[in-house]
């Protein structure tokens, strides 16, 4: 089986920059608010020093009263900005979020059920919410700090070069050893954060090992030695992670360290300029506010650049599902769109599935209106053979005619809409029973509901549920038999009321009297129906106008019940040993 | 990593915080409450010294630069230095000893669930999810780190900083401190808002967050269906709504952050202004140097800090409650009962009785009813049956995976729940029909993680089983990898193997449920041979589908509709009509001109 196709990809951010362009409304008025609030915020450091300034020079309380006025105005204007801030760029990255999940989302709609053959649920979940989180940690909060850095940093800095340029050049020394530092142990950290995230990969597999063959381990009594093994492995996860903790242990320390350090060649060489008269003490104690205001970004930007490598690997895992073509998918030119009449043709197909041929060869021709009985052992190809009606996986060209017009000619809504299923293992969705039943036909009605659940012989059951046709089911609700989920099955499939009736071992959990009524129902429903009818039971196929005998992918008998049990082959040894388990039932 | 089966029962609406939930956390770092008291004296120390920069940059500011003192200036500086080395130091050794506890703790909670699992019975394997319970023991787990490591500490020394920065700007000068403090009622009273306002969107996120992940789980596990029935479209448009439903409540969570840190920088803004007009008041009556204002100033700066990685705190506390709730509830699950230790040292003979057993895995569904039946030592049992007779739930009970509910069953005169589970299970080896094939070499895949069994010993077993011809094309022997868990083996071989695997274990009992899958010829002729070498001289029950086996059988116990119907050899019961009868002439017996296939049996 071909896989889908994943092309050469193109940037990473190809998928979020076009939802960058969509809100760039917001980008802007949020860089906007980012700059203003910084700059707002930034004055008041100045204003600090125009105060100590006028203490110094005997100004008087009034004149102090404007400014400590004007520092609070300005800090409401800047909180006001930063209100803004958060009102435009997180609302916007919750946007993107909302949107990425929803292409997410309806591309895997389209995708083949080859591709879910392959995919962990769990996978795909994690997809949808750990790395959507990433991404908009990245887009959000990683935009917003990393501006609001560069902001802080430039204007900081340009007002300390205005306050004292020689204070600035002492104190910038230490200050350019930050990036260097912040480089250095990123990338340490990056290495054994890796090592951490392989063993817990070795850890997890472990565990799923464990319970996975919980039975092998009882019975073997290998309980304690799991136990063992297990703390070998966790012992390592504690020693790795203390690797990590021990840089990290240093790191946060020396950052300290060099921060403090700045402020004591401020206080220094600042003491010092103001002594001798160059610099008003004002300006010091601005200059020590300015140097507090750059130490923060400083190490704010690490975590920048994590949320970045975080978000960017998040983002291509995300990209690899996007890329992820569907393999079944309308072909490109005019497409037939017609009432289904319910004329089959298989011409010589053959299929392979991973490598394997399922089906070899299969020439058939069913006229509308007939009842197919399909029989033969498990993994003889039956159900593989009528999935391809649907083009659940893709059929080589000329192969397959529905109607006369090829399957792939087909456009697949009007394909699917008029072929319906029922099959041995239903999936039925956590809502009311009659939700379930009405899913392939929105606008049936309740009676046409429960003519459908009669005929499935469900309308006995439904009667019991507290709510009748509005009994929950699943998780929230009541919980269904095996037997009373295939019915219901067989009654959605019926309220289709689709040109091609498919039941695939539909009836296998339910009891051989209520098959029997079943049967009887159903005439009337295949009374002017092609329907093709899988069956390990006899007593299911046995009215069909002809019946096929599947083994190793080919059709190796066929005829009516009676002409099959004549020909004494495997049709009438299955026959039989089902007469005698019958026998054996009522010993 | 969260595997995800089911969304409903996973999101637990928790409470933010939960004085039980914390009470129970707490315990586990009783061992290590040395360290955490090591720990919080660094981190005061640590504390102290940073506090100690305001006061030092005051004196160099009042008593020497204010007096030109230069050398007392350079004093100052170096002192300054000192506090900065300390502080580093006190900080490396509280993060470190942190670090190092929160990691302790983890590997303990981990060791415990895992134990605990271990211990649980195979029912509560059959309710969770595997994936779930992986869950449990690596993430769950790992969420609880930053509250340990970080967490408890951070809040004891955020509390501490505090109280030690309004005593510090007490001892100062009191009345600009009080004044400086006006704006703390404002200030309580956001933080305040906010929590309430926060909580109440946490939940509501969390409930909108488990409702979309719930949806899309389902539809992604039934989207054959979907795309059967052509209801793409439809599902999408659900879906939206739920999306769109998240996002709102977002919009409104962002509604309150950003009210919230801005009010708390102009908080901070007028306690500076406050302080700047009223210090301003006191300096020119001098009351005030310029000194302690400028270290007024850095310690209100610092007092804003905490209460800024609020948010934060609150997040790690939340998602800790929800991962220590699954955690404990998984811990407070009975494991099984590890029965009696009777006395039962006397020599092993290997006798099993069973009389009128009753057993049902839900209340009245009977079934097993009313069997009774014997095994002598050194005899070979074959269980046979149709699909459902009740076989496989029989030596279930055997191994107690299980517990009967009415009736006696004994193992060597002694009744099954007097034995202590090790013991009992040490006399019995259990060959399964799905061969379950671990991660790891060969010699690993038979002598599990049991140290005793030797290289030599897994080698004969592989011998003995007829394994040598595959073994011969293995590059490193034994100690070759098994590919993707035995994917890459024939059912045939796997089932040597697992032969082995209880040959390498020499039960006194063994008991085989053998493989109704056909193998070919060849294949099937090795697996006979195997056979024989494993049941030689050993008493055994099988749940048999060769008729090699069966006619091997010294007695043939047939189970219908979970009753003991018939008992007898193969001669005698295929004499009399009956379900042997029936049930040898549907399987093994063709009708005439065709050869019989072994093993061959529909579904």
């Amino acid at each position: 089986m071909n896989a889908d196709k994943q092309p050469h990809p193109p940037g990473p951010f190809d998928t979020i920059t076009k939802y960058l362009r969509r809100y760039r409304g917001y980008l802007i008025a949020g860089g906007v608010c980012i700059v203003c609030s910084n700059l707002l915020i930034l004055v008041l450091p100045y204003i600090t020093k125009i105060i100590f300034d006028l203490l110094e020079n005997k100004g008087t309380d009034s004149e102090r009263l404007h400014w400590v006025l004007a520092m609070v105005g300005l800090a409401i204007l800047s909180g006001l900005f930063r209100f803004l801030t958060r009102r435009t760029v997180i609302w916007m990255s919750r946007r993107v979020e909302c949107d990425l999940r929803g292409e997410i989302f309806r591309h895997l709609l389209t995708l083949s059920p080859s591709f879910y053959d392959r995919t962990r649920t769990g996978d795909l979940m994690a997809k949808l919410t750990n790395d959507l989180e990433a991404i908009r940690m990245m887009v959000g909060p990683g935009i917003m700090h990393l501006s609001s850095t560069l902001v802080t940093f430039v204007v900081a800095l340009a007002f300390m070069l205005y306050l004292s340029p020689r204070l600035t050049l002492y104190a910038l020394g230490p200050m350019l050893l930050f990036p260097l530092i912040a480089n250095r142990v990123g990338n340490m950290v990056h290495r054994r954060a890796m090592k951490i995230q392989e063993h817990f990969s070795v850890l997890t597999a472990a565990v799923q090992e464990n319970i996975a063959g919980v039975r092998v381990i009882k019975s073997f009594r290998q309980e304690d030695n799991e136990v063992e093994h297990f703390r070998s492995l966790s012992q390592k996860y504690l020693g790795l992670n203390m690797d990590l903790a021990r840089l990290y242990a240093m790191m946060v320390p020396l950052l300290m360290t060099l921060a403090s350090l700045l402020t004591l060649i401020a206080l220094y060489f600042g003491g010092l300029e103001v002594m001798s008269g160059a610099v008003p003490l004002g300006t010091l104690v601005a200059f020590f506010a300015y140097l507090s205001m750059l130490i923060w970004p400083a190490v704010a930007l690490g975590w920048v650049v994590s949320l970045y490598q975080r978000g960017k690997a998040s983002l291509e895992r995300v990209n690899r599902i996007l890329e992820t073509e569907p393999v079944i998918r309308d072909e490109p030119g005019e497409l037939h769109v017609g009432e289904m009449r319910g004329q089959i043709e298989f011409s010589n197909l053959r299929f392979s599935y991973n490598g394997t041929e399922v089906l070899r060869g299969i020439n058939l021709t069913i006229e509308p209106g007939r009842t197919i009985g399909l029989v033969g052992r498990t993994g003889s190809g039956k159900t593989t053979l009528v999935s391809l009606l649907a083009r659940m996986y893709p059929v080589p060209r000329g192969q397959l005619f529905i109607d006369g017009v090829d399957i792939n000619d087909w456009e697949l809504s009007a394909l699917r809409g008029q072929i319906s299923f029922a099959t041995q293992e239903p999936f039925l969705f956590s809502a009311s029973i009659g939700d379930n039943i009405r899913f392939g036909a929105d606008s049936a009605t309740d009676e046409a509901i429960e003519t459908a659940a009669t005929t499935a012989a469900l309308t006995r059951d439904v009667r019991t549920f507290p709510d009748g046709f509005g009994t929950m089911v699943g998780e929230r609700g009541i919980t269904l038999s095996g037997g009373q989920k295939q019915r219901t099955a067989i009654a959605r499939a019926i309220v289709a009321a689709p040109a091609v009736l498919v039941l695939d071992d539909a009836t296998s959990s339910v009891d051989t009297e209520t098959e029997a009524e079943i049967n009887r129902n159903l005439a009337s429903v295949l009374e002017g129906r092609t329907s093709i009818i899988i069956s390990h039971r006899i007593s299911s196929v046995k009215q069909a106008d002809r019946i096929l005998y599947l083994e190793d992918g080919r059709i190796i008998e066929q005829g009516s019940h009676d002409e099959l049990v004549q020909q004494g082959g495997h049709y009438a040894d299955l026959y039989r040993s089902q007469l005698l388990a019958e026998q054996l039932d009522k010993l | 990593m969260s595997d995800v089966n089911n969304y409903h029962e996973e999101e637990v609406l928790g409470k933010a915080y939960d004085a039980r939930l914390m009470k129970r956390l707490l315990t586990y770092i009783r061992p290590y409450r040395r360290w955490l008291l090591l720990a919080v004296v660094f981190l005061l120390l640590g504390s102290l010294f940073q506090i100690s920069f305001a006061f030092i940059t005051q004196i160099a500011i009042d008593e020497y630069i204010g007096s030109g003192d230069q050398a007392g200036l350079l004093r100052m500086a170096l002192i300054f230095l000192v506090a900065v080395i300390l502080a580093s130091g006190a900080a490396y050794a509280q993060l470190y000893i942190t670090q190092w506890l929160g990691q302790k703790v983890l590997h303990d909670i981990r060791m415990q669930v895992f134990a605990h699992l271990q211990s649980l019975r195979l029912s509560y394997f059959d309710k969770n999810p595997v994936g779930r319970l992986v869950t449990r023991v690596t993430s769950d787990v790992n969420v609880l780190n930053e509250m340990f490591s970080s967490g408890v500490v951070a809040v004891i020394g955020d509390l501490f900083m505090l109280a030690l920065i309004v005593g510090a700007l007490l001892y100062y000068n009191w009345k600009l401190a009080l004044i400086t403090f006006v704006v703390l009622p404002l200030l309580v009273l956001a933080t305040f808002l906010f929590r309430a306002k926060v909580r109440r969107i946490y939940r509501e996120v969390r409930t909108r967050v488990a409702r979309l992940n719930a949806f899309v789980q389902e539809h992604i596990t039934g989207i054959r269906l979907l795309q059967l029935f052509v209801r793409e479209n439809h599902t999408f448009d659900e879906f939206n709504d739920i999306n769109r439903d998240l996002r709102s409540v977002h919009f409104r969570g962002i509604y309150y952050y950003a009210i919230f840190f801005p009010t708390v920088e102009i908080i901070g803004a007028l306690s500076l202004a406050l302080l700047l007009y009223y210090g301003g008041v006191q300096i020119n009556e001098a009351t005030l140097t310029f000194g302690e204002l400028v270290a007024f100033i850095h310690l209100v700066e610092r007092f804003y800090r905490p209460i800024r990685d609020l948010s934060e705190k609150y997040n790690i506390l939340q998602a800790s409650m929800a991962s220590s709730e699954r955690i404990f509830a998984l811990l407070d699950t009975v494991p099984a009962d590890g029965g009696g230790d009777g006395n039962h040292s006397r020599s092993f003979k290997g006798g099993i009785s069973l009389e009128k057993v009753w057993f049902a895995y839900k209340p009245d569904e009977w079934v097993l009813k009313d069997v009774s039946f014997t095994v002598e030592p050194g005899e070979k049992v074959a269980l046979v049956g149709a699909t459902g007779a009740g076989k496989t739930s029989l030596v279930s009970l055997l191994y107690r995976f299980y517990d009967y509910q009415r009736g006696s069953m004994k193992l060597d005169g002694v009744e099954l729940t007097d034995w202590s589970l090790g013991r009992l299970r040490s006399h019995l080896g259990l060959v399964l029909q799905d061969v379950f094939m671990f991660t790891g070499d060969y010699a690993g895949n038979i002598r599990l993680r049991d140290q005793r069994i030797s290289d030599d010993d897994v080698k004969r077993a592989l011998h003995r089983v007829g394994f040598d011809r595959f073994l011969e094309t293995l590059p490193d022997g034994i100690h070759t990898e098994v590919q993707e868990r035995g994917a890459t083996l024939s059912t045939g071989q796997k089932q040597l193997l697992s032969f082995a695997r209880a040959l390498a274990f020499d039960p006194d009992i063994l008991i085989l449920d053998e493989a109704t899958s056909s193998v070919d010829t060849e294949t099937e002729l090795l697996i006979q041979k195997a056979l024989d070498e494993l049941l030689k001289d050993r008493t055994s029950i099988v749940i048999a589908h060769r008729l090699s086996t069966i006619e091997k059988a010294d007695k043939i116990v047939v189970l219908h509709h979970g009753e003991v119907r018939e008992i007898g050899t193969h001669n005698e019961l295929i004499q009399q009509p009956g379900i042997y009868q029936t049930l040898y002439r549907m399987q093994y017996q063709k009708p005439a001109g065709q050869e019989p296939s072994p093993a061959a049996k529909s579904k």
